[in-house]
């Protein structure tokens, strides 16, 4: 049967599918637009660039579409307030945030009448968001590329977080890579609609280079793997020379520290130069952060084409047979 | 003395630990075993008891027992 809408504040995604932001650049308003388009939330990944860069690329996409477009910003991020502020001022739907954990924006999302979408890991913190204020929760797994707060499975996590989340949407993360999990995951989970990210990198209006497309494309399995980050967390990506350089011991940290950009670095390496570098398309020293399950991917197809084929394989399968919370 | 008594029970009682390890100089991740949450819910407990609002920026800064014992004692002169 049909799927249902996804309802965040007074904002509605005709898919319940949210397109999950991914920073530096990597979903710019060049793929929220689309994703927006057709009926999905669309995400610009707001942390490592600047404010004024964030501001006109979140304009760019509202005077493009009437859809709803979302700012990802990771609480991690230096100036964490400037970028959610400029994108409130910009015009942003809603902010979804993650990495690491912030009260202040419960009261800066009301004061502003904007919904706060919360990332976590754990029904703890899932808890805690929906009593402060959260218009929606995100409940992203270990599958999930780029940072993580868990090392558990979507399966093996989101039932806890659904038994605790009652009045705003539960939406499931990390390694959905088609319509039937989808499914599964609204079906038998009880979530209110999935977030996925890998699946937009591999779309023709993804802006990446397309050496990042390929990277994806030519990942087998064991080749995704947990990567410390100078943030402070995990994170999953793709085994480059990089990522290999760094597990036999070589130094790879950055020779200073151009971007100042996280409250705490470990200045192992720097995160913002060689996101950029993935993001030009340079294998060799690139980071490239990756879901568990972008093996099981092996096409790049338009962002019309992708929303179209999970919708059809969904409501193959989809029965409303929602769980007892 | 009122405010660092409270808050050493505040403490006790949020991260569940002896009251003879909540020192002035322990650390509430490294020596007391707090977790992302329990910072969380440290600094909500604080706000409620002392009643003061405590942002994020400032929240951050408080990382000790007698972090926690300056701001509370700083807002309340």
């Amino acid at each position: 049967m049909k799927l249902p809408e996804l309802k965040i504040g007074s904002f509605i995604a005709k898919i319940p599918i949210i397109q999950g932001g991914m920073s530096v650049r990597v979903s710019t308003s060049a793929l929220a637009i689309p994703v927006a388009e057709c009926g999905g939330i669309g995400t610009i990944g707001g942390s490592g660039i600047p404010v004024d860069e964030l501001k006109e690329d979140i304009r760019k996409a509202k005077n493009a579409t009437d859809g709803v477009i979302a700012v990802n910003i990771m609480y991690a991020m230096k100036d964490f307030y400037e970028l959610v502020m400029g994108s409130i001022e910009a015009g942003a739907d809603m902010i979804i945030t993650g990495a690491g954990f912030s009260r202040d924006i419960f009261k800066i999302g009301k004061k502003h009448n904007i919904p706060i979408v919360s990332i976590v890991s754990s029904p703890n913190f899932a808890k805690l968001a929906e009593k402060l204020g959260a218009a929606a929760i995100i409940a992203e797994a270990t599958e999930a590329g780029g940072h993580l707060g868990t090392d558990k499975s979507l399966r093996d996590m989101f039932p806890a977080i659904r038994k605790v989340v009652s009045k705003v949407p539960l939406i499931a993360a990390g390694g959905i890579t088609n319509g039937v999990e989808m499914a599964e995951m609204m079906d038998n989970y009880g979530a209110d609609g999935v977030q996925i990210a890998s699946r937009f990198v591999l779309s023709e209006e993804c802006a990446v280079a397309d050496e990042f497309k390929q990277a994806y494309l030519g990942a087998q399995e064991e080749d995704i793997v947990l990567v410390p980050s100078p943030v402070g967390l995990p994170g999953r990506a793709v085994k480059t020379p990089f990522i290999q350089k760094m597990e036999q011991g070589e130094d790879v940290s950055a020779k200073k520290c151009e971007f100042k950009c996280l409250k705490k670095c470990s200045y192992k390496y720097c995160i913002n130069d060689r996101l950029t570098a993935a993001l030009e398309g340079d294998l060799e020293n690139g980071l490239f952060f990756s879901g568990a399950n972008t093996y099981k991917m092996n096409e790049i197809l338009p962002v019309r084409e992708i929303f179209d084929r999970f919708v059809k394989a969904a409501e193959a399968v989809y029965k409303e047979k929602r769980v007892q919370a | 003395m009122a405010v660092e008594a409270k808050m050493i029970d505040i403490i006790v009682e949020q991260l569940s630990v002896d009251k003879e390890k909540v020192v002035p100089a322990a650390s509430f991740v490294d020596d007391l075993g707090a977790d992302s949450l329990d910072l969380v819910e440290l600094i909500m407990a604080m706000e409620e008891e002392f009643d003061v609002e405590i942002p994020d920026e400032e929240a951050e800064k408080i990382t000790t027992v007698q972090n926690a014992i300056d701001f509370v004692a700083k807002i309340q002169e």
